[in-house]
C-alpha cells in the first residue's frame, strides 16, 4: 500500500475549511486580532533595534569614549592611547549638571564643553546656523565664547536669543539653538536640557573644581578596520592596573552607548509585550473553543474516512494541517492589521523614540508571526485535539444508539495543557527578558484563570440550582442554558473577566502612583532639592535662609567611595559582556556604581529597620571595635551582601572598614534624602563630603525665588524643583499608561470577538431547540431576552469577579513594588462591571440577532 | 472460503452494570461470489454483526476470519489497512463528504493511498452507476438515490473482496429504492463481487442467493 500524494491531506484540509466558512473566518479573525498587538510590538521593537544598531556611532557621536570623574593626566592618557591605530583622531568633552540662571529664572542643566572636532559621527544642526563644521565651533564657542542652547531652555529660562545666561562665574551669549546633536541619553525627557560652550570656557565657569561629579570624556575615531573588542580588551586590562581614581576610568564603546539609549524603552517594551501577550491568550482561548466545536460536527466526517482507510493518525494529520492553515493564516492577517497597529505605537510612544526613528516590517518579525501563528493555534487547540480519540467509525452504523464517548483520562488531559504552559511561559520570558518577571506573570496569569474558573463553575451551578427555583419561565431556561453549555459559558466568562481585569490592573496600579505623588500640599513631598553643597557652604547657606523665614531639612552628608572587599576577598563587579537578561543588566549597572555614603544618628521617618538592630551612636576610634552600617534591604540583596558581613570601602583612597548590622526598607517615593550606605556617626566627617538637603512647603513663586537666590549666592549648588520634575515624571509615566493601557483594549477587543463567536455559535447550536420554543408559543422578544439575561449574567459576573481580581493584584503589587502605594477608585471599578455587562449583552445581541429571526419553518425542513 | 464466522458473541455492558448479549453463537460462512442477505428486525443486531464483519468493532468472543486471517488478532493500523483492501462498506445514510464533489468522493478511498490512476477509475465507477454526468456535483446538489449511488461507487472502486451493505435503501423512498437495488445487485452480478447485505426488506432479501433471519441474537 502507498502513500497519498504529498498534497492529498493539505488539499483535504483546505477543501474543509473552504466548506465551513463562518468557523474559519471568525477563527482566523480571533486569532489575528489577538496576534495583531504582539506582533507590531516585536516589528516595533526590531525596528528600535535595528536603529540603534545603525546609529550607535552617531549616538556616542564616537567609535569609542574614555569617561572619568576626575580629569585624565597625559601621561595617563598616553599610556592608554598607546595601542591606538596610527590615524586615530581624538576629541575631548567635558560635562556636568548645574544651575544656570538667566535675570529672572533658574533651572538644571546639563552644560556640555565641546571642541572642534565634535562630533566624530553624526552631526550637530542648530537651528540658524545648520549643521554644525568645525571651524564654526571654533569661531563660535572657542573664541567668541557663544553658548548654544536646547530650545526648550528659551521658556524655562525666559530668554531671547541674544540674552545671555549665567554659568557659575561667567556669563554666556546665547546665539544659537540646539535641533539635533549626537546624545546617549534620551534629551527628549527634559529633565535637565543641554547647554554646549567651548571646552576652554567650561573651564572658565570655575565650576570644575567645585562640582562633585563632573564628566571628562575623551572621544575617539579609529580607522575602519579597527578591531574595537580586542582595543576595549587591552583598554580595561590597562586600566585595572591603574590606582586610584584611575582604575574608574571607564572604557564606553558605540554600541554599549546605543544599548543604554535602548534600555528605558526596553523595559517599556517588556511591559507592552506581557500585556499583548494577554491579548494573545484571549484569542487562544476563543479559539480553542471555536475549534472544539468545530472539530465535534468534524467527527462524522473523520468516522467516514476512517471507514475508507484512513488511520487515526491520518486523521489527526488532517486536523493538524487545518490547524496549521488557519494559524498562518491567522498569522498573514494579523500582520496586515499590525501594519495600522504600529504607526499608532509610534505616536503613544514619542516620548522615549530616539530622533529620527523610524518603524518598519522586517522579515524576522514576519517570521516570528508566522511561526507563532501555526504553532501557537497547534498548541492552544491541543487539548481540544485529544477529542479525536473519541471518533470510532462504528458510529456510522449506530446512529442512534447513543453516545459512547471515550473516556480521555484525567492525565493525558492535564498533560494536554502542558505546552500550553510552557509556551506561554517562553514567550512571557521572553518578551520580559527576565525570567523573574516572565514568570511570575505566568504564574499570576494562571492562577487568575484557575480562581475565575473555579468561580465560573461555582456561578455555573448556582445558576443550575436558580433554573429549578425560579418562577418565571425565560429566566429559568436561561440559567438552564447556562448550566448546560459549561464550556461556551466559561470560556465566555474568562475572556471577559481577564479582559475586564487587565484594563483595570493597569489603571489602578497607576493611580495609586499618582494620587501619591500629585499631591501638592503634601508636606512629605520637599519643594526644592539641593545637592552639591560645599560644607564650608552651610552655614552660610543656612544664615541666609532664616532670614527668609525657613530652614534645609534633611541635610544629608554624601561621601563616595567604591566597595574593595567583603568579608575580605575582593568585590568582584564586572561581569563578562554579553548579558542578556534585565536581571543580569540592572545587576551589572549596579554594581559599577560609585557608591554614596552618608552618615546619620537615627533613621527618617521613611526608613524601617526590617532585619539586625539599630546603629550604635557615636564612633569611638580608641574602642578597637568595628564601625557599623546600615544597607537598604534590596540594595543588599543585588550587591549579593548579607547582615554581618564585613565590608571594606574606598573612601578617597583610605580604606574604611564596616560591618552591616542591620538591613532598612526605604520608601523611596517620600523624596527625602536616602542613601543604599548608611554610616553610625563619627566615621566619616573627616572625609571630604558634600551636602544634600531639601526645602519644603514652597509655592510656585517661591520656589523660583529661592531657586534664584541660591543659585546667585551659591553656583555650584544645584536645585532640582522637585514638584515640576514629578510633573514631569507623571507626564511621560501618562504616555507609557497610555500605551499600556491601549495594548489592554486590544485584548479586551480580543475579548469580545471571542464572546461574538460563542454567543453565535451557541445560538446556531440551539437553533432548533429555539424554533421549537417559538412554535410552542415563545414571542421573539421573550427568546432575545433569554439570550440577554444569559450573557448579562456572565457580564455582571466576569466583571466583579475581573475587577475583584484586579484590585487583589493591584494591592499585591503596590505592596510589593511600591511600597504601599494604593488607593481604590470604585468609579472605574463600578463603570468597568456596568460597562463588561453591557459590551457582553451588545455583542450577543448582535452576534445572534439574525440568527433568532429565522422563521421555525426550519423545523420541517431541516434534516 | 471468503468469510468464516464461528461461535462468535458480541455483548455490551449496561449503565446498571449488567450487559446485554446482542450477538450470540453466530457461525456463517459466506464463499467467493456469494451474495447472502441478513434479515431482521430493528434492533436485532444487524449492524452489530456488519459491524464486526467490517472490523469496526471487536467481538465479546469466538471467531471471525476474513481470507483466511483472524480479524480480532489484527492491530488497528493493520486492520485499518487490511478494510482498506478488502473490504467495501455502504451505510443507510450514504455518508458522502459534504465538501468534496461526487468524483471526488469517489476517488477518495483511492487518492488515500496513492493511487495514479484515480481519477480514471472514479469516473469508471461513476459511469457503473449511471452518474456520470453528476462528477461535479456536491452531495448537496444530489438527490437521496443519486448520493447512495455516488456512495455505491465509492465502496466498490477499490475492488473490494466483500461488499458490506447496511440497509442501503432504509432511507429512501420505494421506487428510488427498487431502483438502486437494482443497480446494486446489477453491479455485484457483472463483477463478482461478494456481497453481505442488511436489511428488512424481504423483496430485497430475496434477491440474494442465500437468506438468515438475525432473531434474538441467533440465526434463526
Ligand atoms: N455500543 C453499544 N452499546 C450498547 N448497546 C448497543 C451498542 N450498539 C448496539 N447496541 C444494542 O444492540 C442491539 C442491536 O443493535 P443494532 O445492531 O444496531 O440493531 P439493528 O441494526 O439490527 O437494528 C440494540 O438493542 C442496541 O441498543
Ligand atoms: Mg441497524
Amino acid at each position: 500500500m502507498k502513500n497519498p500524494s504529498s498534497l492529498f491531506w493539505p488539499k483535504l484540509a483546505l477543501r474543509e475549511l473552504l466548506n465551513n466558512q463562518r468557523f474559519s473566518l471568525f477563527f482566523l479573525f480571533n486569532l489575528a486580532l489577538g496576534l495583531a498587538g504582539f506582533i507590531a510590538l516585536d516589528s516595533f521593537k526590531e525596528s528600535l533595534d535595528v536603529h540603534l544598531g545603525k546609529n550607535s556611532q552617531t549616538i556616542l557621536g564616537a567609535d569609542l569614549a574614555l569617561t572619568s570623574y576626575v580629569p585624565i593626566d597625559d601621561q595617563t592618557l598616553r599610556k592608554l592611547e598607546s595601542n591606538f591605530p596610527e590615524s586615530t583622531l581624538s576629541t575631548q568633552k567635558i560635562s556636568l549638571f548645574t544651575m544656570v540662571a538667566s535675570k529672572e529664572r533658574s533651572v538644571l542643566v546639563q552644560v556640555t564643553g565641546i571642541e572642534e572636532e565634535f562630533p566624530f559621527y553624526g552631526r550637530l544642526i542648530l537651528e540658524k546656523g545648520g549643521t554644525v563644521q568645525p571651524q564654526f565651533i571654533r569661531q563660535n564657542l572657542d573664541m567668541r565664547g557663544d553658548a548654544w542652547i536646547y530650545p526648550e531652555l528659551f521658556t524655562m529660562l525666559d530668554i531671547k536669543e541674544g540674552g545671555s545666561v549665567v554659568i557659575g562665574e561667567k556669563s554666556f551669549p546665547v546665539t544659537d539653538s540646539v535641533i539635533d546633536d549626537p546624545s546617549s541619553s534620551l534629551s527628549s525627557f527634559g529633565l535637565a536640557p543641554r547647554i554646549y560652550l567651548g571646552l576652554s570656557d567650561i573651564l572658565e565657569t570655575g565650576l570644575l573644581s567645585k562640582k562633585s561629579r563632573v564628566s571628562y570624556q575623551h572621544l575617539y575615531r579609529f580607522p575602519d578596520e579597527t578591531d574595537l573588542t580586542v582595543l576595549v580588551g587591552t583598554l580595561k586590562n590597562k586600566i585595572r592596573k591603574f590606582d586610584g581614581s584611575y582604575s574608574k576610568i571607564r572604557v564606553l564603546t558605540h554600541k554599549r552607548a546605543a544599548n543604554n539609549l535602548g534600555r528605558v524603552m526596553g523595559y517599556l517594551n517588556d511591559y507592552l509585550g506581557l500585556v499583548a501577550l494577554i491579548a494573545v491568550f484571549l484569542a487562544g482561548i476563543g479559539a480553542a473553543y471555536l475549534f472544539r466545536n468545530y472539530l465535534v460536527h468534524r467527527f462524522r466526517e473523520m468516522s467516514i474516512l476512517m471507514s475508507l482507510g484512513a488511520t487515526r493518525q491520518q486523521t489527526y494529520r488532517l486536523v493538524l494541517w487545518q490547524l496549521g492553515l488557519l494559524g498562518t493564516g491567522a498569522a498573514l492577517i494579523s500582520i496586515i492589521i499590525s501594519l495600522g497597529i504600529l504607526p499608532l505605537l509610534e505616536i503613544l510612544l514619542e516620548q522615549f523614540l530616539p530622533r529620527g526613528f523610524e518603524t518598519q516590517v522586517n522579515v524576522s518579525s514576519l517570521i516570528f508571526a508566522l511561526v507563532l501563528g501555526s504553532i501557537g493555534s497547534l498548541v492552544f487547540c491541543l487539548p481540544v485535539l485529544t477529542r479525536i480519540r473519541s471518533v470510532q467509525p462504528l458510529r456510522l452504523l449506530h446512529e442512534n444508539t447513543g453516545n459512547h464517548e471515550v473516556e480521555v483520562s484525567l492525565w493525558s488531559q492535564a498533560l494536554s495543557y502542558l505546552p500550553l504552559i510552557i509556551l506561554s511561559w517562553l514567550l512571557s520570558v521572553w518578551q520580559s527578558h527576565s525570567l523573574i518577571v516572565g514568570s511570575t506573570f505566568v504564574g499570576m496569569l494562571l492562577l487568575a484563570i484557575l480562581i475565575l474558573g473555579t468561580l465560573a463553575w461555582g456561578i455555573l451551578m448556582f445558576a443550575g440550582k436558580l433554573s429549578q427555583t425560579s418562577g418565571n419561565t425565560i429566566k429559568r431556561l436561561a440559567f438552564r442554558n447556562l448550566q448546560r453549555n459549561r464550556a461556551g459559558a466559561i470560556s465566555c466568562f474568562l475572556a471577559l473577566a481577564l479582559g475586564t481585569l487587565l484594563i483595570n490592573l493597569i489603571p489602578q496600579i497607576y493611580q495609586g502612583i499618582q494620587e501619591e505623588i500629585s499631591r501638592p500640599d503634601d508636606y512629605r513631598i520637599p519643594s526644592l532639592f539641593l545637592f552639591d553643597i560645599q560644607p564650608e557652604q552651610l552655614d552660610h547657606l543656612q544664615n541666609i535662609l532664616a532670614e527668609e523665614n525657613t530652614q534645609l531639612n534633611y541635610i544629608s552628608p554624601m561621601v563616595r567611595a567604591r566597595l574593595e572587599k567583603v568579608n575580605g576577598t575582593k568585590y568582584k563587579s564586572e561581569f563578562e559582556e554579553g548579558l542578556r537578561t534585565r536581571e543580569q543588566e540592572r545587576e551589572q549597572g549596579f554594581r559599577m556604581r560609585t557608591l554614596n555614603l552618608s552618615y546619620r544618628t537615627r533613621l527618617s521617618d521613611s526608613e524601617l529597620i526590617v532585619e539586625g538592630r539599630q546603629l550604635a551612636e557615636n564612633y569611638d576610634w580608641n574602642s578597637g571595635s568595628m564601625a557599623e552600617v546600615s544597607l537598604e534591604e534590596r540594595f543588599a540583596e543585588r550587591m549579593g551582601l548579607k547582615l554581618g558581613d564585613l565590608l571594606t570601602f574606598n573612601v578617597h583612597e583610605v580604606p574604611v572598614e564596616a560591618k552591616v548590622v542591620n538591613l532598612r526598607k526605604v520608601k523611596w517615593n517620600s523624596f527625602q534624602p536616602n542613601f543604599f550606605i548608611l554610616f553610625q556617626p563619627g566615621v566619616l566627617e573627616q572625609a571630604p563630603a558634600t551636602f544634600l538637603a531639601s526645602l519644603g512647603g514652597l509655592d510656585k513663586t517661591r520656589r523660583m525665588y529661592f531657586q534664584n537666590l541660591i543659585v546667585n549666592e551659591f553656583p555650584n549648588v544645584s536645585v532640582i524643583d522637585v514638584t515640576r520634575t514629578v510633573e514631569r515624571v507623571l507626564k511621560i509615566s501618562d504616555q507609557m499608561v497610555l500605551a499600556l493601557r491601549f495594548m489592554a483594549y486590544l485584548s479586551i477587543m480580543a475579548g469580545l470577538v471571542v464572546v461574538f463567536s460563542i454567543a453565535r455559535h451557541e445560538v446556531e447550536g440551539r437553533l432548533w431547540e429555539l424554533n421549537l420554543l417559538k412554535v410552542l408559543g415563545a414571542k421573539f422578544s421573550d427568546i432575545q431576552k433569554m439570550i440577554q439575561i444569559e450573557f448579562a449574567v456572565l457580564g455582571i459576573y466576569a466583571g466583579i469577579f475581573g475587577v475583584g481580581l484586579s484590585l487583589v493584584m493591584s494591592y499585591g503589587i503596590a505592596w510589593w513594588f511600591f511600597e504601599n502605594l494604593w488607593e481604590w477608585t470604585w468609579q472605574i471599578s463600578l463603570a468597568s462591571v456596568a460597562g463588561v455587562t453591557t459590551l457582553s449583552v451588545a455583542v450577543a445581541w448582535l452576534a445572534t440577532r439574525r440568527t433568532l429571526r429565522i422563521s421555525p419553518l426550519n423545523l420541517l425542513r431541516s434534516s | 472460503m471468503l468469510l468464516e464466522i464461528n461461535q462468535l458473541y458480541k455483548s455490551f455492558p449496561q449503565a446498571d452494570h449488567g450487559q446485554i448479549d446482542v450477538l450470540k453463537n453466530i457461525n456463517l460462512e459466506i464463499h467467493e461470489g456469494e451474495t447472502v442477505a441478513v434479515v431482521g428486525q430493528s434492533g436485532s443486531g444487524k449492524s452489530t454483526l456488519l459491524s464486526l464483519m467490517a472490523g469496526l468493532d471487536r467481538q465479546s468472543s469466538g471467531s471471525l476470519r476474513l481470507r483466511e486471517q483472524e480479524i480480532s488478532e489484527m492491530s488497528e493500523l493493520k486492520l485499518t489497512q487490511f478494510r482498506a483492501e478488502n473490504i467495501g462498506i455502504i451505510f443507510q445514510q450514504f455518508y458522502l463528504m459534504p465538501h468534496l464533489t461526487a468524483l471526488e468522493n469517489v476517488s477518495l478511498p483511492l487518492e488515500m493511498f496513492g493511487n495514479k490512476d484515480h481519477q480514471k477509475r472514479a469516473k469508471e465507477a461513476l459511469l457503473q452507476v449511471g452518474l456520470s454526468e453528476r462528477e461535479q456535483h456536491f452531495p448537496h446538489q444530489l438527490s437521496g438515490g443519486e448520493s447512495q449511488r455516488v456512495a455505491i461507487a465509492r465502496a466498490v472502486v477499490t475492488r473490494p473482496s466483500i461488499l458490506l451493505a447496511d440497509e442501503p435503501t432504509g432511507n429512501l423512498d420505494n421506487e428510488t429504492g427498487v431502483h438502486v437495488a437494482n443497480l446494486l445487485f446489477d453491479l455485484v452480478q457483472t463483477t463478482g463481487m461478494t456481497l453481505l447485505l442488511v436489511t428488512h426488506n424481504m423483496e430485497m432479501a430475496l434477491r440474494c442467493s442465500r437468506q438468515l433471519t438475525l432473531q434474538f441474537g441467533t440465526f434463526q
